[in-house]
């Protein structure tokens, strides 16, 4: 395996850049890690395979804890035909007081036809004073399907921190054979209308978005997911569009999201990838 | 062409004459009206008037700038890319399929219009699906209409029409919905402004609560409009 790690590890100014690129192959039927290269603080655990051969779980780790003003993580993840991985992370993603420096996240998933990916991380916390810029740039091949997760935290709930003051800015986009079929974008500060806004965040702490590119889904399968309830006081709605499943919910209840969007997984992965869901069971801990 | 010609032709366009079915439109509202959340003139006037300054003006407005602007320089390659970026933004299915309805219904209307020129007519054919704002943008720049008008008509033609179905489906009086018109107008020019500034990184289609609406939509029991 290709496995390298820089000698230096990448500190500029104060700032960390980090960064890990896994590569999957299917070999023999078993769905194999056959390249990894990182820097910086961003790792990922020995694969796991609950489910047999064919779907390979890794957990992605990033030791810190948590995100600095400054910092950059990027995510490089490329599947060869037929390959199916499971991507998730054992805890919340916490991003820190920017300090005058701007964190940032971006992924950048590639398919290659007939393969599989699962994005399904813990949430994203947005302590107070955090700015942020997420990206996520999904190129897909052919028949090849994602299935991915977002969960953003406005404040440290527990504490009853509300986002005061920072800047956020948000980009998802998802191509299959180099055609957009899915843009999701939001830019926004701690006055912006949107987040008190009755047409948009309403108030509400948590704001999530599942998003599954599998082509057209079957009408059975919309209407059991149209059934799923999320915690009372939230709202959340599904839509099945010509390439795209999306569900959303805004509520006050990260915990919340995450049982809605596991319960709509659970009636998803047989359509999009003809299997039950298998829990990671680093989500238990 | 000059001015009072543009003119006209604006007031052409932001007429609710115009046959591409806006009418059968509530983007929303609808379901806004259903769960309650809107149920008189205060509450109509207050949806209206977020859904115009968050949705419409974080992401319509500034996306059809630049679908104008695409039309100005001829540039089918801008165009191409905006009209996709704004279609794989509709993030509903109802919301999504207006914005083809609407924009097959004018690109049938215009191909009808025989004063259009050539050139003009090969970058509206070379759109895969051409989405309702990339093609009232380049109507809008082959008729002489400013920019800021069309972005300024466009707006007026989306909140007539909010009006409308809330007159229809909460249901307001006549004057309610002038109410409304009034109350709301006034922000649009400095909304078009923004939208005419605004870089690339600060366009916006996050309207959760408006998104959620149209999910719910689809499934409301006793419906007048289509989105």
């Amino acid at each position: 395996m290709d496995d390298v790690e820089s000698s230096t590890m990448t500190r500029l100014d104060k700032r960390w850049f980090a960064s890990l690129a896994l590569d999957f192959s299917l070999r023999q039927d078993r769905t194999t890690l056959v390249g990894k290269r990182h820097k910086g603080p961003l790792v990922v655990q020995k694969m796991l395979y609950p489910e047999g051969d064919e779907v390979c779980h890794g957990i992605i780790i990033h030791p810190p804890g948590g995100v600095a003003g400054g910092d950059q993580l990027l995510l490089q993840t490329s599947l060869e035909q037929g390959a199916h991985a499971l991507l998730t992370t054992p805890g919340a993603g916490k991003w820190y007081k920017a300090n005058g420096q701007a964190a940032s996240q971006q992924l950048k998933f590639d398919l290659e036809p007939s393969a599989s990916l699962e994005w399904l991380p813990q949430e994203n916390i947005l302590f107070d004073g955090s700015s942020v810029g997420f990206s996520a740039e999904i190129a897909l091949q052919g028949n090849a399907v994602f299935c991915g997760w977002d969960i953003l935290c406005f404040g440290r709930q527990a504490r009853g921190e509300t986002w005061t003051e920072g800047e956020l800015q948000q980009g998802l986009s998802i191509r299959r054979d180099q055609r957009l079929i899915w843009n999701e974008r939001m830019f926004l500060h701690p006055e912006s209308r949107v987040l008190k806004s009755v047409a948009g965040l309403r108030g509400f702490p948590v704001s999530a978005s599942l998003v599954v590119a599998a082509g057209a889904m079957p009408a059975d399968v919309l209407e059991a997911c149209r059934m799923v309830e999320a915690d009372q006081g939230a709202q959340y709605g599904v839509t099945a569009l010509p390439e795209i499943f999306s569900a959303r919910y805004i509520g006050n209840s990260s915990e919340a999201a995450k049982q809605y969007f596991e319960r709509l997984w659970q009636l998803l992965r047989p359509w999009y990838a003809g299997r039950a869901a298998v829990r990671p069971r680093i989500w238990n801990t | 062409m000059n001015k009072s010609k543009s003119l006209v032709r604006l007031l052409q366009l932001a007429s609710p004459m115009l046959p591409v079915g806006a009418y059968s439109y509530s983007q929303g509202l609808e379901w806004g009206i259903e769960s309650g959340e809107v149920h008189d003139l205060a509450s109509a006037q207050a949806w209206i008037g977020d859904v115009l300054q968050v949705y419409q003006g974080s992401f319509e407005l500034p996306v059809l700038s630049r679908f104008y602007r695409a039309w100005q320089r001829g540039d089918g390659e801008a165009l191409n890319e905006w009209n996709a970026f704004y279609l794989a933004g509709r993030d509903n299915a109802e919301a999504l399929a207006e914005s083809r309805q609407m924009g097959y219904s004018l690109k049938r209307l215009l191909l009808e219009f025989d004063d259009l020129p050539d050139a003009w007519t090969v970058m509206m054919e070379a759109l895969p699906t051409a989405s309702f704002p990339a093609l009232y943008a380049g109507i809008s720049q082959a008729w002489d209409i400013e920019e800021q008008d069309a972005l300024q008509a466009y707006a007026w033609s989306w909140l007539e029409n909010q009006a409308s179905a809330a007159m229809k489906a909460v249901p307001l009086g006549q004057v309610a919905g002038q109410k409304i018109l009034l109350g709301v107008a006034d922000r649009i020019p400095a909304l078009v402004e923004e939208a005419m500034r605004m870089p690339d990184f600060m366009i916006s289609n996050f309207c959760p609560a408006l998104t959620i609406a149209g999910c719910r939509h689809e499934t409301q029991y006793s419906r007048l409009f289509r989105s």
